[in-house]
């Protein structure tokens, strides 16, 4: 396998060079831009595999670039902004960015955050899902995107990060028993919000959340063998 | 600004008319209390019966004219004959109209010198007289029941005290109504500083009002945008402090010793944790973020859980499920601030929902040392450390609670702060149920 293409959109010199110091010493060809002009030269040039874009650029609205760019393709992007409003990340994330870091950041974290980019984005073209964005169960409404559930009653309903992946992994999986092992695999593939927790916990979890007047959450324990989400899932 | 009398013109002239209103009141009743009420058909009693005595009288020789008139007198009519009587004084203008009625219902009394007096006024109104004969001898009378003086002084009584009532109450009305604005800058200087923006005052009312209102609008815009100036500058520092940071970080990636770079490591952490919360205390003001429904008791539980999973000792017991109307993400901080702050100080942290028809109380405990009983107020203030009470970490610059205390009140709740009896802190959250919430 090839090393990825990262292609950088930093403004601020000094922070441009360490990141792609940093990235370069982790196995990614790294290809810096310190404006929006010169990130359409390298993007016309060679393929690219994750953008990490900083939202505020001099003369350019990151948040305007990330649309621009996402009307051409739909390559990762990854916001890193110096703000930390919850606003502007829900904001960046519908607007088409896969994920978003607050600076300051430690490389680690963004070089999982690119590698788990990298993952889904193959398993996506796996599974021909692609474009996923919103699904329904049983009244209940997942945004991906936003990574926002919101539930019969339309109130919003907050999940740990672990919890949310299992629930997309569920929702990927619907009405096929699933193997703990397979689980605790599915939902490692997201990092960033890992957790050690068992899987049985993170369910038992998820059961008490999901659940709603009366209703049960739809995940059915399969003696022996793992979890099964029953409810019918449609897609958006 | 359009011309308008003073407030001393104001007041002055609203004492003047009260006056100039009483005055006319008073002349007018005072005018109708000095007219006695007359019975009427007293008045043509008597007349008939002066007039009958007078004809009987003139017709008997003057020896038997006592005994006559001692046979004319009835209870409320007596009669007596005397030959000469003293010059008497004149009479008041108010019998005058008096004699005018007798002599009108028996017009032979007008060539008689008919006289009338008011003995003892306020006692009845006893009405005495006399009338003249041909011969120029006298016929006095006494009429006790001929007015009504008493009962009337009563209602005039009662009449000027309403009268006093109403002026008083317009008076009152009037003084309050110029004093408004006054008061109505008062609230607002009571208002300001409290964080959120305010509306400038209508400049009405007198002179100085309006010019103490106009000074204050102006004052105010003064201090929002001094205000306003400081929060913008030191958010501009917040936003650009984070690139030298996250450079700092990554440089210090490349240091060899591994104690250095862990301790640089939790120096930019804890530098980056400053500048996150205080650009979340000054960005909270105008935070454009809209209300929706949340699961609160999920909210809660997730905090508590994230907690859980970073290796912390935390539990949330209670309700599983309840739906606020709340700003999402500020509550969600405001909630976090909390828990984060019990887990700091605690071993443990002890969450728990619970509902009621009022509402729903979010408790967030911890077994650590708790707060001072006299500085507790102190605790949800911008910028307190209370370094001396909890001791051991001091990280931070002090915000969390005010930014909690702050997300919450947006929300028409209440922040409280407790020690628990059994050691510790206890911070227990209020959101009044939808229904009652307006």
């Amino acid at each position: 396998m090839t090393a990825p293409n990262v292609l950088i959109v930093e403004d601020d010199p000094a922070l441009r060079t360490l990141v792609m110091r940093s990235l370069q010493q982790n196995g990614f060809n790294v290809r810096p831009a310190g404006s929006a002009p010169e990130m359409w030269n390298i993007m016309s040039e060679l393929p690219v595999d994750v953008v990490v874009l900083d939202i505020m650029l001099p003369g350019t609205n990151g948040l305007d670039l990330c649309r621009q760019i996402r009307q051409k393709s739909d390559v990762p992007i990854i916001f890193v902004s110096a703000k930390s409003a919850e606003v502007d990340r829900v904001v960046g994330l519908e607007l088409g960015a896969d994920d978003y870091l607050t600076k300051p950041f430690d490389t680690r974290e963004l070089i999982a955050r690119i590698r788990a980019i990298l993952r889904r984005g193959r398993m996506d073209r796996q599974h021909e899902g692609g474009g996923r964005r919103e699904a329904h169960f049983d009244g209940w409404t997942v945004n991906f995107p936003r990574r926002e559930v919101t539930s019969p009653t339309s109130a919003v309903v907050d999940l740990t990060g672990a919890e949310f992946d299992l629930l997309s992994s569920f929702i990927d999986n619907p009405q096929r028993v699933i193997a703990r092992e397979r689980l605790i695999e599915l939902s490692r593939t997201r990092l960033g919000d890992s957790s050690d927790r068992s899987v049985d916990v993170l369910i038992s979890r998820l059961r008490r959340k999901l659940s709603h007047k009366g209703g049960k959450a739809p995940i059915v324990t399969v003696r022996g063998i793992g979890y099964m989400f029953s409810a019918e899932v449609e897609r958006v | 600004m359009h011309p308008s009398i003073g407030l001393l013109g104001r007041v002055l002239a609203i004492v003047l008319l009260t006056i100039l209103i009483e005055f006319c009141a008073s002349t007018i009743l005072y005018d109708r209390a000095s007219k006695l009420r007359v019975r009427e058909d007293e008045v043509h009693r008597v007349a008939e019966h002066l007039s009958g005595a007078s004809r009987v009288m003139i017709q008997r020789p003057p020896a038997e004219r006592p005994a006559i008139a001692a046979r004319l007198s009835s209870k409320n009519f007596t009669v007596r004959w005397v030959p000469t009587l003293p010059p008497a004084p004149p009479m008041s203008a108010d019998l005058t109209v008096m004699r005018d009625q007798i002599t009108h219902w028996e017009p032979v009394l007008a060539q008689h010198d008919l006289r009338l007096y008011l003995k003892e006024p306020g006692r009845g109104g006893l009405v005495t007289g006399s009338l003249q004969l041909a011969d120029d001898s006298w016929i006095t009378f006494k009429a006790p029941q001929l007015v009504d003086e008493g009962k009337f002084r009563f209602t005039w009584i009662v009449m000027m005290v309403v009268v006093a009532l109403g002026l008083s109450l317009i008076a009152g009305l009037m003084v309050r109504s110029t004093l408004r604005p006054v008061r109505k800058l008062a609230q607002a200087a009571a208002r300001i500083g409290h964080g959120e923006r305010q509306e400038p005052i209508e400049e009405t009312g007198g002179v100085e009002v309006r010019e103490l209102v106009h000074a204050f609008n102006e004052m105010q815009a003064r201090i929002h945008s001094l205000i306003n100036d400081r929060v913008e500058a030191l958010a501009a520092v917040g936003h650009d402090l984070r690139t030298p940071l996250a450079r700092l970080q990554l440089r210090a990636e490349g240091i060899g010793d591994e104690g250095l770079r862990q301790e640089i490591g939790n120096d930019v952490m804890e530098m980056s944790a400053m500048v996150s919360s205080l650009l979340a205390y000054l960005g909270g003001e105008d935070d454009p973020e809209k209300q929706q429904p949340v699961d609160v008791a999920i909210m809660t539980a997730t905090l508590v859980d994230e907690i859980a999973d970073d290796g912390g000792r935390a539990e949330y017991e209670g309700i599983d499920h309840y739906d606020a109307l709340v700003r999402p993400v500020g509550f969600k901080r405001a909630i976090r601030n909390l828990i984060e702050n019990a887990s700091k100080y605690g071993e443990s942290v002890f969450v728990s929902g619970r509902e009621d028809e009022r509402g729903v109380t979010l408790s967030i405990a911890d077994d650590g040392p708790g707060i001072a009983e006299d500085r507790l107020q102190d605790a949800l203030r911008p910028f307190v450390r209370l370094d001396a009470a909890r001791g051991r970490n001091t990280k931070g610059l002090g915000l969390g609670l005010a930014i909690a205390a702050r997300a919450i009140e947006r929300e028409g709740g209440t922040l409280r702060l407790s020690n628990r009896p059994e050691g510790g802190l206890l911070a227990e959250v209020f959101l009044p149920s939808p229904s009652i919430q307006t």
